[in-house]
Protein backbone atom coordinates (compact mmCIF):
# COMPACT_ATOMS: atom_id res chain seq x y z
CA UNK A 1 0.00 0.00 0.00
CA UNK A 2 2.91 2.03 0.48
CA UNK A 3 3.53 1.90 -3.50
CA UNK A 4 2.35 4.82 -5.26
CA UNK A 5 2.74 5.68 -8.54
CA UNK A 6 3.80 9.31 -8.59
CA UNK A 7 2.52 11.86 -11.32
CA UNK A 8 5.56 12.64 -13.46
CA UNK A 9 5.56 8.41 -13.52
CA UNK A 10 2.48 8.52 -14.40
CA UNK A 11 2.72 11.17 -17.36
CA UNK A 12 5.54 9.09 -18.50
CA UNK A 13 3.75 5.73 -18.60
CA UNK A 14 0.94 7.49 -20.35
CA UNK A 15 2.88 8.96 -23.11
CA UNK A 16 4.83 6.39 -23.76
CA UNK A 17 2.12 3.51 -24.25
CA UNK A 18 -0.36 6.33 -25.90
CA UNK A 19 2.71 7.28 -28.41
CA UNK A 20 2.83 11.04 -27.39
CA UNK A 21 4.96 12.97 -26.22
CA UNK A 22 5.35 14.19 -22.54
CA UNK A 23 4.28 17.66 -23.09
CA UNK A 24 1.12 16.24 -24.49
CA UNK A 25 0.37 13.73 -22.16
CA UNK A 26 0.99 15.94 -19.53
CA UNK A 27 -1.52 18.93 -21.00
CA UNK A 28 -4.02 15.97 -20.96
CA UNK A 29 -4.01 15.20 -17.42
CA UNK A 30 -3.55 18.82 -16.10
CA UNK A 31 -6.42 19.47 -18.04
CA UNK A 32 -8.46 16.29 -17.10
CA UNK A 33 -8.04 17.10 -13.71
CA UNK A 34 -9.28 20.76 -14.45
CA UNK A 35 -12.22 19.66 -16.69
CA UNK A 36 -13.79 17.60 -14.14
CA UNK A 37 -13.32 19.86 -11.40
CA UNK A 38 -14.82 21.74 -13.58
CA UNK A 39 -18.01 19.58 -14.30
CA UNK A 40 -18.21 18.64 -10.97
CA UNK A 41 -19.12 22.41 -9.96
CA UNK A 42 -21.57 22.72 -12.77
CA UNK A 43 -22.82 19.87 -13.00
CA UNK A 44 -22.22 17.68 -9.74
CA UNK A 45 -21.44 14.38 -11.45
CA UNK A 46 -19.07 13.29 -13.94
CA UNK A 47 -19.01 10.18 -15.89
CA UNK A 48 -15.91 8.49 -17.18
CA UNK A 49 -16.39 4.95 -19.24
CA UNK A 50 -13.68 2.58 -17.64
CA UNK A 51 -12.91 4.12 -14.19
CA UNK A 52 -16.09 5.69 -12.72
CA UNK A 53 -18.15 8.18 -11.48
CA UNK A 54 -17.10 11.44 -9.50
CA UNK A 55 -19.80 12.93 -7.63
CA UNK A 56 -20.62 16.20 -5.49
CA UNK A 57 -22.44 14.93 -2.49
CA UNK A 58 -24.26 17.61 -0.12
CA UNK A 59 -23.72 16.93 3.32
CA UNK A 60 -26.79 18.25 5.35
CA UNK A 61 -26.42 21.32 7.56
CA UNK A 62 -26.74 19.59 11.36
CA UNK A 63 -27.36 20.40 15.37
CA UNK A 64 -24.31 20.13 17.27
CA UNK A 65 -22.72 21.14 20.90
CA UNK A 66 -20.22 23.37 21.58
CA UNK A 67 -17.78 20.71 23.78
CA UNK A 68 -16.33 23.99 25.61
CA UNK A 69 -19.30 25.43 26.42
CA UNK A 70 -21.84 22.83 25.86
CA UNK A 71 -23.51 26.04 23.49
CA UNK A 72 -25.66 24.47 20.82
CA UNK A 73 -23.82 25.36 17.65
CA UNK A 74 -24.92 24.19 13.99
CA UNK A 75 -22.32 22.83 11.64
CA UNK A 76 -22.75 24.38 8.46
CA UNK A 77 -23.82 22.17 5.27
CA UNK A 78 -21.34 21.13 2.88
CA UNK A 79 -20.16 19.36 -0.22
CA UNK A 80 -18.03 16.68 -0.97
CA UNK A 81 -15.85 14.47 -3.68
CA UNK A 82 -17.53 10.67 -3.59
CA UNK A 83 -16.24 8.44 -6.21
CA UNK A 84 -17.95 5.92 -7.24
CA UNK A 85 -16.37 2.83 -9.41
CA UNK A 86 -17.76 1.14 -12.06
CA UNK A 87 -19.04 -2.39 -11.17
CA UNK A 88 -16.44 -4.61 -13.36
CA UNK A 89 -13.26 -2.00 -12.04
CA UNK A 90 -14.41 -2.81 -7.85
CA UNK A 91 -14.93 -5.93 -8.58
CA UNK A 92 -10.97 -6.27 -9.84
CA UNK A 93 -10.02 -4.11 -6.98
CA UNK A 94 -11.81 -6.10 -4.63
CA UNK A 95 -9.58 -8.99 -5.63
CA UNK A 96 -6.87 -7.09 -5.56
CA UNK A 97 -3.37 -8.52 -6.23
CA UNK A 98 -4.73 -12.06 -5.73
CA UNK A 99 -6.50 -11.94 -8.68
CA UNK A 100 -5.24 -14.63 -10.98
CA UNK A 101 -6.32 -13.17 -14.32
CA UNK A 102 -4.19 -10.38 -15.84
CA UNK A 103 -5.98 -7.21 -17.53
CA UNK A 104 -6.23 -7.18 -20.90
CA UNK A 105 -4.32 -3.94 -22.09
CA UNK A 106 -6.05 -0.82 -23.33
CA UNK A 107 -9.35 -2.57 -24.07
CA UNK A 108 -11.66 0.20 -22.23
CA UNK A 109 -14.90 -1.06 -20.80
CA UNK A 110 -15.31 -4.05 -22.82
CA UNK A 111 -11.79 -5.58 -21.11
CA UNK A 112 -14.04 -7.79 -18.43
CA UNK A 113 -15.60 -9.86 -21.60
CA UNK A 114 -12.33 -12.06 -22.64
CA UNK A 115 -12.38 -14.24 -25.60
CA UNK A 116 -11.69 -17.82 -23.49
CA UNK A 117 -9.86 -19.80 -26.61
CA UNK A 118 -7.34 -16.80 -26.94
CA UNK A 119 -6.98 -16.61 -23.22
CA UNK A 120 -6.24 -20.26 -22.83
CA UNK A 121 -3.21 -20.29 -25.43
CA UNK A 122 -1.92 -16.88 -24.48
CA UNK A 123 -1.93 -18.67 -21.11
CA UNK A 124 -0.49 -21.66 -22.01
CA UNK A 125 2.31 -20.08 -23.58
CA UNK A 126 3.14 -17.89 -20.71
CA UNK A 127 3.30 -20.87 -18.25
CA UNK A 128 5.48 -22.87 -20.58
CA UNK A 129 7.51 -18.90 -20.69
CA UNK A 130 7.34 -19.07 -17.03
CA UNK A 131 7.91 -22.80 -16.40
CA UNK A 132 11.36 -22.08 -18.86
CA UNK A 133 12.36 -19.40 -16.49
CA UNK A 134 12.04 -20.73 -12.89
CA UNK A 135 14.32 -23.18 -14.58
CA UNK A 136 16.78 -20.71 -14.79
CA UNK A 137 16.28 -17.97 -12.54
CA UNK A 138 12.93 -16.37 -11.67
CA UNK A 139 13.23 -12.78 -12.04
CA UNK A 140 10.07 -11.65 -13.47
CA UNK A 141 8.80 -9.95 -10.38
CA UNK A 142 10.25 -6.70 -11.54
CA UNK A 143 7.59 -5.91 -13.95
CA UNK A 144 4.22 -6.35 -12.16
CA UNK A 145 2.37 -3.10 -14.22
CA UNK A 146 2.75 -4.46 -17.58
CA UNK A 147 2.52 -8.23 -16.72
CA UNK A 148 0.42 -8.59 -13.38
CA UNK A 149 0.72 -12.53 -14.08
CA UNK A 150 4.01 -12.59 -11.89
CA UNK A 151 2.23 -11.92 -8.83
CA UNK A 152 0.82 -15.54 -8.53
CA UNK A 153 4.22 -16.79 -9.90
CA UNK A 154 5.34 -18.25 -7.00
CA UNK A 155 2.95 -20.67 -5.89
CA UNK A 156 1.17 -22.24 -9.00
CA UNK A 157 4.15 -24.03 -10.41
CA UNK A 158 2.70 -27.71 -10.30
CA UNK A 159 -0.66 -26.39 -9.99
CA UNK A 160 -1.24 -24.63 -13.27
CA UNK A 161 0.66 -26.98 -15.26
CA UNK A 162 -1.91 -29.16 -16.18
CA UNK A 163 -4.86 -26.75 -16.43
CA UNK A 164 -4.57 -25.02 -19.76
CA UNK A 165 -4.72 -29.06 -20.78
CA UNK A 166 -7.21 -30.80 -19.48
CA UNK A 167 -10.28 -28.13 -19.33
CA UNK A 168 -10.65 -26.31 -22.84
CA UNK A 169 -14.02 -24.64 -21.17
CA UNK A 170 -14.85 -21.46 -21.95
CA UNK A 171 -14.97 -20.89 -18.06
CA UNK A 172 -11.53 -19.63 -17.22
CA UNK A 173 -12.38 -16.80 -15.21
CA UNK A 174 -14.15 -17.72 -12.53
CA UNK A 175 -12.59 -21.27 -12.23
CA UNK A 176 -9.18 -19.86 -10.50
CA UNK A 177 -11.31 -17.12 -8.68
CA UNK A 178 -13.07 -20.29 -6.83
CA UNK A 179 -9.91 -21.26 -5.38
CA UNK A 180 -9.09 -19.14 -2.89
CA UNK A 181 -12.42 -19.27 -1.45
CA UNK A 182 -12.20 -22.27 0.47
CA UNK A 183 -9.25 -20.72 2.42
CA UNK A 184 -11.74 -18.15 3.61
CA UNK A 185 -14.89 -20.17 4.39
CA UNK A 186 -13.34 -23.34 6.00
CA UNK A 187 -13.10 -21.30 9.08
CA UNK A 188 -16.59 -20.14 8.40
CA UNK A 189 -18.37 -23.19 8.20
CA UNK A 190 -16.12 -24.36 11.87
CA UNK A 191 -17.54 -21.18 13.08
CA UNK A 192 -21.09 -21.68 12.52
CA UNK A 193 -21.57 -25.38 13.83
CA UNK A 194 -19.70 -23.99 17.23
CA UNK A 195 -21.99 -21.81 18.44
CA UNK A 196 -25.07 -24.22 17.60
CA UNK A 197 -24.87 -26.69 20.70
CA UNK A 198 -24.78 -23.63 23.10
CA UNK A 199 -28.62 -22.86 21.61
CA UNK A 200 -29.73 -26.26 22.08
CA UNK A 201 -28.68 -25.74 25.75
CA UNK A 202 -30.01 -22.12 25.43
CA UNK A 203 -33.45 -23.52 24.76
CA UNK A 204 -33.23 -26.29 27.27
CA UNK A 205 -32.03 -23.61 30.03
CA UNK A 206 -35.33 -20.92 28.95
CA UNK A 207 -37.54 -24.02 28.59
CA UNK A 208 -36.64 -25.08 32.17
CA UNK A 209 -37.30 -21.75 33.62
CA UNK A 210 -40.46 -21.38 31.75
CA UNK A 211 -41.28 -24.56 33.72
CA UNK A 212 -40.04 -23.57 36.75
CA UNK A 213 -42.45 -20.25 36.37
CA UNK A 214 -45.20 -21.94 35.53
CA UNK A 215 -44.95 -23.93 38.59
CA UNK A 216 -44.29 -21.21 41.50
CA UNK A 217 -47.16 -19.41 39.89
CA UNK A 218 -49.88 -22.78 40.32
CA UNK A 219 -48.22 -22.91 43.89
CA UNK A 220 -49.11 -19.36 44.21
CA UNK A 221 -52.61 -19.79 42.98
CA UNK A 222 -53.42 -23.21 44.96
CA UNK A 223 -51.98 -20.85 48.16
CA UNK A 224 -54.20 -18.29 47.66
CA UNK A 225 -57.25 -20.31 46.83
CA UNK A 226 -56.53 -21.91 49.94
CA UNK A 227 -56.88 -18.91 52.49
CA UNK A 228 -59.83 -17.53 50.62
CA UNK A 229 -61.25 -21.12 51.31
CA UNK A 230 -60.49 -21.22 54.47
CA UNK A 231 -61.73 -17.75 55.10
CA UNK A 232 -65.00 -18.48 53.45
CA UNK A 233 -65.34 -21.94 55.09
CA UNK A 234 -64.33 -21.12 58.17
CA UNK A 235 -67.13 -18.31 58.82
CA UNK A 236 -69.65 -20.81 57.88
CA UNK A 237 -68.16 -23.87 60.34
CA UNK A 238 -67.34 -21.23 63.11
CA UNK A 239 -71.27 -20.16 62.79
CA UNK A 240 -72.42 -23.92 63.16
CA UNK A 241 -70.16 -24.32 66.07
CA UNK A 242 -71.28 -21.32 67.80
CA UNK A 243 -74.64 -22.99 67.76
CA UNK A 244 -73.48 -26.21 69.54
CA UNK A 245 -71.12 -23.25 71.81
CA UNK A 246 -74.07 -22.05 73.86
CA UNK A 247 -74.56 -25.81 74.59
CA UNK A 248 -70.60 -26.00 75.78
CA UNK A 249 -70.02 -22.71 76.23
CA UNK A 250 -68.18 -23.94 79.77
CA UNK A 251 -66.08 -26.01 77.96
CA UNK A 252 -64.45 -23.25 74.85
CA UNK A 253 -64.15 -20.81 77.47
CA UNK A 254 -62.08 -23.30 79.75
CA UNK A 255 -59.53 -24.43 76.76
CA UNK A 256 -59.25 -20.61 76.15
CA UNK A 257 -58.41 -19.72 79.95
CA UNK A 258 -55.99 -22.19 80.09
CA UNK A 259 -54.00 -19.75 77.14
CA UNK A 260 -54.77 -17.00 78.47
CA UNK A 261 -51.70 -15.70 80.58
CA UNK A 262 -52.81 -13.26 82.70
CA UNK A 263 -55.22 -14.23 85.56
CA UNK A 264 -53.51 -17.41 87.09
CA UNK A 265 -56.19 -18.00 89.66
CA UNK A 266 -58.48 -18.43 86.89
CA UNK A 267 -56.03 -21.45 85.31
CA UNK A 268 -56.78 -22.73 88.89
CA UNK A 269 -60.77 -22.49 88.75
CA UNK A 270 -62.25 -25.61 86.90
CA UNK A 271 -64.89 -23.77 85.29
CA UNK A 272 -65.00 -20.20 83.91
CA UNK A 273 -68.29 -18.52 82.48
CA UNK A 274 -68.66 -15.96 80.66
CA UNK A 275 -69.31 -13.69 83.64
CA UNK A 276 -65.90 -14.26 85.34
CA UNK A 277 -64.10 -13.38 82.33
CA UNK A 278 -66.37 -10.13 82.08
CA UNK A 279 -65.24 -9.64 85.56
CA UNK A 280 -61.79 -10.09 85.65
CA UNK A 281 -62.21 -8.14 82.19
CA UNK A 282 -63.98 -5.49 84.00
CA UNK A 283 -61.49 -5.78 87.00
CA UNK A 284 -58.20 -4.77 84.52
CA UNK A 285 -60.04 -1.54 83.18
CA UNK A 286 -60.74 -0.72 86.42
CA UNK A 287 -61.23 2.44 87.78
CA UNK A 288 -61.77 4.41 83.86
CA UNK A 289 -65.43 2.36 83.95
CA UNK A 290 -67.22 5.45 84.77
CA UNK A 291 -66.02 7.72 81.74
CA UNK A 292 -68.38 7.60 78.55
CA UNK A 293 -65.43 7.95 75.77
CA UNK A 294 -64.88 5.28 73.50
CA UNK A 295 -61.70 4.33 74.53
CA UNK A 296 -63.14 2.90 77.77
CA UNK A 297 -66.48 0.95 76.11
CA UNK A 298 -67.42 -1.75 78.17
CA UNK A 299 -68.34 -4.97 76.07
CA UNK A 300 -71.35 -6.44 78.09
CA UNK A 301 -71.32 -9.89 76.17
CA UNK A 302 -68.83 -11.67 74.71
CA UNK A 303 -69.49 -13.69 71.28
CA UNK A 304 -66.28 -15.64 72.25
CA UNK A 305 -62.76 -15.73 73.08
CA UNK A 306 -60.95 -17.15 70.11
CA UNK A 307 -56.80 -18.16 70.37
CA UNK A 308 -55.52 -15.89 67.32
CA UNK A 309 -54.24 -18.71 64.78
CA UNK A 310 -52.04 -18.31 61.84
CA UNK A 311 -52.75 -16.07 59.37
CA UNK A 312 -55.68 -14.46 60.63
CA UNK A 313 -56.59 -11.13 61.01
CA UNK A 314 -58.81 -8.92 63.19
CA UNK A 315 -60.41 -7.96 60.21
CA UNK A 316 -61.19 -11.68 59.14
CA UNK A 317 -62.37 -12.18 62.79
CA UNK A 318 -64.82 -9.20 62.14
CA UNK A 319 -65.87 -10.51 59.22
CA UNK A 320 -66.53 -13.92 60.81
CA UNK A 321 -68.33 -13.30 63.39
CA UNK A 322 -70.07 -9.47 62.10
CA UNK A 323 -70.56 -10.28 58.49
CA UNK A 324 -68.12 -7.12 57.68
CA UNK A 325 -64.85 -6.20 58.27
CA UNK A 326 -66.05 -3.22 59.38
CA UNK A 327 -66.11 -3.89 63.17
CA UNK A 328 -62.42 -4.87 63.47
CA UNK A 329 -61.85 -1.66 65.45
CA UNK A 330 -64.28 -2.86 68.28
CA UNK A 331 -62.34 -6.03 68.68
CA UNK A 332 -59.36 -4.20 69.22
CA UNK A 333 -60.67 -2.18 71.56
CA UNK A 334 -61.74 -5.35 73.45
CA UNK A 335 -58.74 -6.47 73.72
CA UNK A 336 -56.66 -3.48 73.41
CA UNK A 337 -55.24 -4.76 77.24
CA UNK A 338 -52.72 -7.22 75.75
CA UNK A 339 -52.38 -6.06 72.40
CA UNK A 340 -50.14 -3.16 71.42
CA UNK A 341 -50.44 -3.46 67.69
CA UNK A 342 -53.63 -4.70 65.83
CA UNK A 343 -51.53 -5.60 62.60
CA UNK A 344 -49.27 -7.83 64.44
CA UNK A 345 -50.40 -10.26 66.60
CA UNK A 346 -48.69 -13.28 67.77
CA UNK A 347 -50.06 -16.75 67.45
CA UNK A 348 -51.84 -18.15 69.96
CA UNK A 349 -53.31 -14.80 71.37
CA UNK A 350 -56.21 -14.85 72.95
CA UNK A 351 -58.59 -12.23 71.02
CA UNK A 352 -61.85 -11.30 73.31
CA UNK A 353 -64.90 -10.96 70.69
CA UNK A 354 -67.59 -8.39 71.75
CA UNK A 355 -71.21 -8.67 71.29
CA UNK A 356 -72.46 -5.05 69.58
CA UNK A 357 -75.26 -2.85 70.51
CA UNK A 358 -76.96 -1.61 67.70
CA UNK A 359 -75.26 2.16 68.64
CA UNK A 360 -71.83 0.30 67.98
CA UNK A 361 -73.26 -1.22 64.89
CA UNK A 362 -73.50 2.57 62.78
CA UNK A 363 -70.24 3.09 61.20
CA UNK A 364 -71.09 6.90 60.79
CA UNK A 365 -71.08 7.68 64.40
CA UNK A 366 -68.02 9.84 65.85
CA UNK A 367 -67.43 6.83 68.36
CA UNK A 368 -67.01 4.90 65.78
CA UNK A 369 -64.62 7.14 63.55
CA UNK A 370 -62.47 7.76 66.60
CA UNK A 371 -61.97 4.09 67.56
CA UNK A 372 -61.13 3.21 63.56
CA UNK A 373 -58.62 5.96 63.77
CA UNK A 374 -57.20 5.30 67.26
CA UNK A 375 -56.52 1.98 65.58
CA UNK A 376 -55.42 2.75 62.81
CA UNK A 377 -52.46 4.84 64.41
CA UNK A 378 -51.56 1.66 66.69
CA UNK A 379 -51.40 -0.10 63.53
CA UNK A 380 -48.85 2.05 62.20
CA UNK A 381 -46.78 1.91 65.09
CA UNK B 1 -21.47 15.50 -17.35
CA UNK B 2 -20.52 12.26 -19.38
CA UNK B 3 -17.36 10.72 -20.93
CA UNK B 4 -17.87 11.78 -24.57
CA UNK B 5 -18.81 15.98 -23.08
CA UNK B 6 -15.91 15.70 -21.07
CA UNK B 7 -13.67 14.32 -24.11
CA UNK B 8 -14.49 17.22 -26.78
CA UNK B 9 -13.79 20.01 -23.53
CA UNK B 10 -10.88 18.12 -22.89
CA UNK B 11 -10.04 18.81 -26.42
CA UNK B 12 -11.06 21.87 -26.84
CA UNK B 13 -8.55 23.33 -23.64
CA UNK B 14 -5.89 20.86 -25.24
CA UNK B 15 -6.12 21.96 -28.95
CA UNK B 16 -5.52 18.24 -29.48
CA UNK B 17 -8.31 16.34 -31.51
CA UNK B 18 -11.15 14.34 -29.98
CA UNK B 19 -9.80 10.84 -31.51
CA UNK B 20 -6.42 11.59 -29.31
CA UNK B 21 -8.26 12.75 -26.48
CA UNK B 22 -9.94 9.36 -26.48
CA UNK B 23 -6.89 7.36 -27.07
CA UNK B 24 -5.35 8.94 -24.21
CA UNK B 25 -7.96 8.71 -21.28
CA UNK B 26 -8.44 5.05 -22.43
CA UNK B 27 -4.71 4.63 -22.46
CA UNK B 28 -4.97 6.72 -19.23
CA UNK B 29 -7.93 4.92 -17.59
CA UNK B 30 -5.93 1.57 -18.29
CA UNK B 31 -3.11 2.56 -16.21
CA UNK B 32 -4.93 3.64 -13.26
CA UNK B 33 -6.65 0.37 -13.23
CA UNK B 34 -3.68 -1.77 -13.50
CA UNK B 35 -1.42 0.32 -10.84
CA UNK B 36 -4.55 0.61 -7.92
CA UNK B 37 -5.26 -3.30 -8.84
CA UNK B 38 -1.44 -3.96 -7.63
CA UNK B 39 -2.24 -1.97 -4.77
CA UNK B 40 -0.51 1.54 -5.81
CA UNK B 41 -2.06 4.42 -5.23
CA UNK B 42 -1.93 6.76 -7.65
CA UNK B 43 -1.60 10.45 -6.82
CA UNK B 44 -3.04 12.73 -9.37
CA UNK B 45 -1.60 16.38 -9.09
CA UNK B 46 -3.96 18.77 -8.19
CA UNK B 47 -6.97 16.49 -7.69
CA UNK B 48 -6.35 13.93 -5.40
CA UNK B 49 -5.45 10.36 -5.04
CA UNK B 50 -6.82 7.16 -5.46
CA UNK B 51 -6.18 4.51 -3.21
CA UNK B 52 -6.75 1.08 -2.57
CA UNK B 53 -8.09 0.68 1.16
CA UNK B 54 -7.37 -2.73 2.93
CA UNK B 55 -10.90 -4.22 4.63
CA UNK B 56 -10.01 -7.29 6.55
CA UNK B 57 -12.36 -10.10 6.94
CA UNK B 58 -15.19 -9.69 9.22
CA UNK B 59 -17.81 -11.80 11.27
CA UNK B 60 -21.34 -10.61 10.04
CA UNK B 61 -24.80 -11.99 11.72
CA UNK B 62 -27.68 -12.31 9.33
CA UNK B 63 -30.32 -10.37 11.47
CA UNK B 64 -33.03 -12.41 10.87
CA UNK B 65 -31.34 -16.45 11.19
CA UNK B 66 -28.66 -15.13 13.70
CA UNK B 67 -26.07 -16.88 11.30
CA UNK B 68 -22.98 -16.24 12.00
CA UNK B 69 -20.61 -16.20 8.75
CA UNK B 70 -17.40 -14.84 7.75
CA UNK B 71 -17.66 -12.13 5.32
CA UNK B 72 -13.81 -12.18 3.33
CA UNK B 73 -11.90 -9.09 3.02
CA UNK B 74 -11.51 -7.05 -0.09
CA UNK B 75 -9.45 -3.88 -1.48
CA UNK B 76 -11.80 -1.05 -1.63
CA UNK B 77 -10.80 1.76 -4.01
CA UNK B 78 -11.19 4.87 -2.54
CA UNK B 79 -10.28 8.52 -4.08
CA UNK B 80 -9.24 11.22 -1.75
CA UNK B 81 -9.39 14.74 -3.14
CA UNK B 82 -6.34 17.10 -2.38
CA UNK B 83 -7.46 19.77 0.53
CA UNK B 84 -7.94 22.59 -1.89
CA UNK B 85 -10.05 21.15 -4.13
CA UNK B 86 -12.00 19.79 -1.00
CA UNK B 87 -12.31 23.41 0.16
CA UNK B 88 -12.92 24.52 -3.20
CA UNK B 89 -15.94 22.33 -3.59
CA UNK B 90 -17.20 22.49 -0.18
CA UNK B 91 -18.79 25.97 -0.78
CA UNK B 92 -20.99 26.47 -4.05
Amino acid sequence: MAEKLSWTELRRILASRAGVSEKEANAFLTALNAEIVEALKTDKQVKINGLGIFKLQAVAPRKSVNIATGEAIIIDGYNKVAFVPEAGVKELIERGGVSPQPLPEGKGEDFAVVDPIKKLGSQAEEIVDILGELGQSPKEEEKPVKEPEPVSLPTPEPVKEPEPVKEPEPVVIPEPVKEPEPVFYVPQSQQVQEPEPPKKEEKRHHFLRDTLICVVILLLLLLVGYFFLRSQLGGWIDSLLQQEQTEQVAVVTDTTAAVLPAPIDSVIEEELTEEQILAEFLEASGETEGSETPDDQIYEDLITIEPMHEASRLTWMSKRFYGTKAYWPYIYDANKDHISNPCQIEVGTPIRVPKLTEAQKDTTSAAYRQLLQEAEEACRK
Amino acid sequence: MLTKDLISRIAVATGLSKKQVEHLMSTNNAILRENLMAGKAVTLQGFGAFEVKERSPRVIVHPRTGERTISPGKNQLVFRPVDNLKDELKKI
